[in-house]
This record gives C-alpha cells, structure tokens and sequence, in this order.
C-alpha cells in the first residue's frame, strides 16, 4: 500500500514538473528590449550607462572587416553606444519575421524585402530620425518603392550590382576578335567562332544558368533596360502596363546561340557556381553576371585565365536607357525600438566617407553614393575595374512585377522565354502577346486590390539616369 | 483505475500540446487564410471561394499534379519491388548480410538536400562522371543532358529510387521475419520454386504489413519535393514541378524565381487542395487494397 502510495506520489510529482517546464519554457522571451537590458543591469556598474543596441545583418562577405568597424565605434564613440552585431546566415527574412512577432528584433538592421518590411510596420521613418543635412547625400538617388514609399524613407542606398557581359579576352582574341561585342548580333556571331575553334577541347561561345529563371534575366535585364527608355522588368514606366516585346532581341539572340551550338552543353540544369567554375576553366566565352565576379574569381574560384568585362550588347549598339543596377536598400531602424536616438548615431557612422571609401577600396562593394565613387581610389581587386559605375549604370525606381506574380496565371515571363530559347516549341511573337495579356490582367488585379500604387508615368524617361551614378 | 485514466491524461498531455501547438494549429492558422486575398502584409481580404476558382483555372498547378503521378508512379513502380527482393535476399543467412542491410539503408539517413547536390556533379552534363563513363565505353557520342527537360524527370526518379530503396527493404524484412520459417519448409517439401514462393507464401503473408508500407510509400513520394528543389528547382521551365514544390514557392518565394512575395492567400487553396488529392489517392488505394489486409 505504502509503495502504491510512494509510487503514485513519484507518478503526480513527475507530471507536474513536465507541466511546469512546459509553463516556463512558454513565459519566456518578453522582448529583445528586455533581455538586452535585464543583461545590462546585471554586468555591473561599468556597463550600467552603455545603451546597447543589437544590429542585424545577412553580409557574411564582409562580416571581418564590418565587425572591425563596430569594436571601432564601440571604442571610440562618446555617446556610450554599444553596439552588438550579429551576422545572420540564411532565410533572413523569416528569421526577421520570427524576431518582429516574438518582440525580440534588433534595433538596426539589414534590409531585406523592402515592401514587406515597409507593410509589416518593420521600419521606422528615417525622415523623422536623421537630419536633412544627412539626407541632402543622397539627393537623387531615394527611388520611390525601393527606399522611399508614401513620401517617407524607410532606408538608404549603399553598394549595387554592376552588370556587365564577362568574356575571355583570350578566347575572343583567338577567335579574332579584338574588341568585345557592341551588338547582339556581334555576340551570336563571336559565340558560334569560338565555338567551332574550341569545341574539340570542351571551349563554348557562351553560357547562362538557365536551371531558374536568372538563367534569362541576367543577360535579359541588364541588356533590355539599356535598350529601352521605357521600360525595366517588362513594365512600361510611360504606359503604366506591362509589354515583354522588349525582351525580343535579347531572346532570340540567345535562342540563335542554343540553336548554333554556341551555348554549353547541359545549360539546362547550370546553375551559376558550375557556370562560374567553368569559366574560370577557360570554357566559357561569354556570359552575363554582376559585380560579385571578381571576388568570385580571387577567392572562390581563383583562375590565371584573362578576362575583362564590358557594358553588356544591345540589338544594334543603341543605347536608349541605362544598365540596372540592383542596390535595394541597406539597412533601416526598427520602429518598435525604443533606442532608435542611439541607432540613429550608428547609421550615421556606417555612412561616414572614411568608412565607405575603404570599403569600396578593399574591394568589399561597388558604392552607388556620388560621394563615395569621389573619393574612393581603384579598388584593390583583380577585375573590378571593368564593373565601375558608368554613365550607362543608375536605379530604376520600382516595378510592380513580383506583386503581380502573386496575382498571375499561368506561367512566369522568365519560364516562357526560357522555354523558347531551349526549344522552337513556340511562336515568340504569340508568347509576348500572351505574357502581355496575362500580366496586365494580373497587374490590374493587384491595383484593384490596392496590392500596389505604382502607376503610369508619361514623363518617365531612362535616358534621364544617365550619370546618376558616374560619368 | 479512474486515477490511472488522470495518469494517462497528464503523461499525454506534453505530446498533445506539442501536436497542438506544431502540428494542428500552423495549418489551421495556414488554412483559414483559403478563403482570402493575403500577402503577408495588411488586412486579410475575405473573398470566399475565389482562390478555389484559381486553382481549378491554374494549369500551371495542374501540371504539377500530372508531374507528381508520373513521379510518385515511377518511384514507386520501382522502388517496391526493388526492395522486396532485396528484403528477400538479405532475409536469408548470408554471409555478410547485415553489412549489406547497412550499406542499402545508408542513403536513408543522408540529407535529401546534401546528396542531390553529390547527384548533381554526377550527372551534369559537361562533367558528370555519368556522361563521362557513358562517352568512354562508346555508349554515348556527345554528353547527355540529365537534367535537362528531356531527362530531368527520369533522372529525379532514379535518385528517389537510391533514396528510398534501403528504407522499405528494412520495413520488408521486419515483415518477412514474422512469416514462419515451418511454411517454407512445407512449401519446399511440396517442390515450389522461388518465384511461387515468393508470389504464393511471400507477398500474401506478408499481408497488413505490406499494405502498410505501400500506404507509406505513396504519401511519400506525392509529398516529395526537397531533392527536386535542390537539383531543379522545378525546372526547366516548369518540367519537374511537383505539387508540394509548386506550394513551397507560394509561401516561401525562392530568390531565384524573382519573385519575393509571399501569396498565402493562394497557397492556402493550393496547400488544401494537395491535402485533398493526398487524402483521395491514399483512401483510394486502402479501399483497394482491402484483400491485403487478410492475414492467412
């Protein structure tokens, strides 16, 4: 009797303990603002002032020189700001998300979708933080829908991808061509040459990672928007509408590769480090990326073989707009925060021009702030030189193609031309108008449903940002 | 007995409330969403059964259902058999025999996303050791595409095979180890040769366990999706998609596809939907399979 009661007595105490670690593991975590500060409070009386502010970011690439920069400020600056920087690794925007329901998210962080982020209540005004004397830096450069939205900024430019069309000096030259391509037509014609003079030893004219859809919109971004005055990611600024037609030079070039032979076997599946590693080979004549190349051939995929990079061709060497160049924004403070004085004072130091120029010069970023590219010197990197801000470089301001694509049926612009360029199975001509048709009911849907307010723009011209961003 | 009853209840209760709180209540948060317009961001827009009418319009959906058929259908066309015969052959005392057992189960416990990334340096097309070896023994003249819309399908299917043989070969041989050994023994002395004994005594003995791994085996493979993701990423364009990729991409856009918004609203439908078709094909094959069930 006694051991039934001992046993039972065992039996109720165990069950409540489960119940109270399940009761205390569900009462933590009252905050990010909590924790900081409760860990504030017990360090001492040394650390009792320090304001301690958490920062967010995604950037591993530059995460020992950036990390220097923070015990930097930790050390020197007078306004007893500490600042712990935490480098994130992938699936950002849910692990932000995560942060911003459980109230444990940082006090500055590194941008990641700007439309969510603005929506979802995520960023603070900057408007209302910074002076205007700060601001007046990037007079010019503050896009609507990318860093800016309903006549208040969210958060600011810093570093951009440059595209250019990379090709092996070598293999053009043995081809016998001095000069890279203008033109598209020039590119099919180097492609098909180097083809026929290197394909006995593996060598092709040119190459895309068409495993996803970049494998199109690489090459087709970054040379349809400096054809086009109009128009970037298929959407008419003027028109307000959507017209793919301006990706018909673009596609056809590239599906006169596929069907010369000129593109590498297996691009298909080619995802872009494959495409990269043959590159550096020497296999690859040609391709389309950004300005994350030259670090990718110094450190990731170091090669001895001699490239260069131009301003990617256009249907016949017109150029109308400019070259995309993809700098969404840096980073932006967090509107729940109550340290957003002391977050403030840190933003400002990550845009001192010390600062950024020696970024630029280490080779970390291509800067897209005119004050920067001023002062900066070449920066230290085999390659770079070639992916420069130029006259042709500048932001477009936001098109509504991924809120659309919520709202779409039927198959995505980039896998219907990519499914042309592969096969002939269809009639291009059809496809646009049928692309056309599809995203401009789509689009429609989504201003119905107030999804987005980009409207049409008549006055909007591309050639206008030209030398927004270099000469 | 009525204190062992509150016993049972409390001992319950922390794998209840865990079921509760990761399992039931995400995709009922998931699945009201069906019925409205939601991005993620904003107020939810209740427009009734609007993303159903999406869905039944939605080809590219469809498509994706047809793929999944032809995917689950080939994996397991093959791998079933396949890992019968294995489960027969290292049920008997071999030497070696739970090495071998070992090696097959091995790719069971490899990350699905780690070996499709191994899969993909074997059979690129402009290096892979398969196009390599193929273009060595004369069989091939020029590299074949694997992955390409030709072959993609096919080779996904035969890396789901290697995946997944090992695991049901170990479910077989727990099911063959309760056959009794007296059965065979009749069945030897009566003169059946292998292939009767395996389609007279094996398979129908084998019974509930059987209909049980098949059931396994097809919520699977229509649930499969994270080698495709890493080795295609449903492309190209569009050849590989299967169901549960198509929905992963509405709610988690990869950054690849250029889109970054989320549709939950539309997901939801979609996520419902694939439950439904799940739900259909498995009570379909139960209603079946009800002879299997018979134990003789």
């Amino acid at each position: 009797m006694k051991k039934r009661f001992a046993t039972k007595r065992s039996f109720l105490l165990c069950s409540l303990l489960v119940m109270a670690l399940m009761l205390g593991a569900c009462s933590t975590g009252n905050g990010t603002n909590a924790a900081p500060e409760a860990s504030a409070g017990t360090n001492g009386a040394s650390s009792a002032a320090k304001t301690k502010i958490s920062y967010w970011t995604i950037d591993r690439h530059d995460m020992d020189y950036m990390q220097e920069q923070v015990d930097k400020y930790n050390a020197t600056n007078t306004d007893n700001i500490e600042v712990e920087m935490k480098v994130m690794a992938d699936n950002y925007n849910q692990a932000v998300e995560v942060a911003f329901a459980s109230n444990q998210a940082p006090d500055i962080f590194r941008s990641g979708d700007f439309q969510t982020y603005v929506n979802k209540g995520y960023f603070a005004p900057l408007d209302t933080l910074l002076s205007k004397e700060f601001l007046a830096k990037f007079d010019g450069l503050l896009v609507e829908d990318v860093y800016t939205k309903d006549g208040h900024v969210y958060t600011l430019p810093n570093t951009g991808q440059f595209w250019r069309l990379l090709y092996n000096v070598d293999l053009l030259e043995k081809a016998g061509y001095m000069e890279p391509p203008k033109t598209l037509d020039e590119m099919v014609e180097i492609a098909k040459k180097v083809t026929e003079q290197g394909k006995a030893e593996g060598i092709y004219g040119f190459a895309s990672n068409f495993k996803n859809g970049s494998g199109f919109t690489r090459p087709a971004f970054a040379s349809g928007s400096l054809s086009s005055e109009t128009s970037h990611e298929g959407f008419n600024y003027q028109t307000g509408e959507f017209d793919f037609g301006m990706y018909r030079d673009i596609a056809e070039a590239l599906h006169q590769m596929k069907t010369d032979g000129s593109m590498i076997p297996g691009a298909e599946s080619l995802d872009i480090d494959p495409l990269r590693a043959q590159f550096a080979q020497g296999k690859i004549a040609m391709y389309v990326n950004h300005s994350s190349e030259p670090a990718v051939y110094t450190s990731q995929f170091p090669t001895d073989i001699n490239w260069a990079s131009t301003l990617v061709p256009t249907k016949d060497g017109q150029i109308n707009g400019v070259t995309w160049v993809n700098a969404g924004g840096y980073i932006g403070i967090n509107a729940q925060s109550d340290k957003q004085a002391a977050a403030v004072k840190f933003l400002e130091y990550l845009y001192n021009t010390e600062l950024r120029t020696e970024y630029q010069e280490k080779g970390l970023g291509l800067s897209v702030l005119p004050y920067v590219n001023e002062a900066a010197g070449k920066p230290e990197l085999k390659g770079i030189e070639g992916f420069l801000p130029t006259k042709y470089d500048g932001i477009y301001p936001a098109t509504p193609i991924s809120v659309t694509e919520t709202k779409l049926e039927g198959k995505k612009a980039s896998d219907v031309f990519i499914e042309y360029i592969l096969t002939s199975n269809q009639d291009l001509e059809a496809a646009i108008k049928d692309l056309n048709t599809r995203y401009n009911k789509a689009l429609a849907a989504a201003r119905t449903e107030g999804l987005t307010n980009i409207q049409a723009n008549p006055s909007f011209s591309a050639k206008s940002l030209q030398g927004s961003l270099g000469q | 007995m009525h204190k062992n009853r509150i016993g049972a209840y409390l001992f319950s209760f922390p794998s209840f409330f865990l079921t509760m709180a990761l399992g039931i209540y995400p995709v009922v948060w998931a699945l009201r969403y069906m019925f409205f317009e939601y991005q993620g961001f904003g107020t939810p827009k209740f427009i009734g059964l609007e993303n159903f009418a999406r869905v039944g319009r939605d080809a590219e959906f469809w498509h994706s259902v047809l793929n999944t058929f032809i995917y689950a259908g080939g994996k397991l066309i093959i791998t079933l058999p396949l890992s019968l015969i294995l489960a027969v052959i290292l049920n008997r005392k071999l030497r070696g025999r739970h090495a071998f057992r070992a090696i097959f189960f091995l790719p069971t416990i490899f990350s699905a996303s780690v070996m499709s990334i191994v899969f993909y340096i074997v059979f690129n097309s402009y290096n892979g050791i398969i196009n390599q070896y193929l273009m060595k023994l004369n069989i091939v003249s020029a590299p074949v595409d694997w992955l390409g819309a030709a072959h993609a399908m096919t080779t996904i299917v035969i890396i789901a095979v290697w995946g997944a043989v090992g695991n049901y070969m170990l479910l077989f041989i727990a099911g063959l180890q309760n056959i009794p050994e007296d059965v065979y023994e009749a069945a030897s002395l009566d003169g059946v040769n292998p292939v009767q004994r395996m389609w007279y005594i094996t398979i129908p003995m084998l019974g509930p366990v059987l209909q049980m791994i098949i059931m396994l085996a097809i919520t699977t493979s229509l649930k499969g999706y994270e080698s495709i993701m890493v080795l295609t990423e449903g492309g190209p364009f569009g050849k590989t998609e299967v169901m549960y990729l198509y929905l992963y991409k509405l709610f988690f856009p990869l950054t690849t596809s250029g889109t970054s918004v989320q549709n939950i609203g539309y997901g939801s439908a979609v996520g419902f939907t694939t439950a439904v078709i799940v739900g259909i094909v498995t009570w379909l094959y139960f209603w079946m399979s009800k002879k299997l069930n018979n134990v003789y």
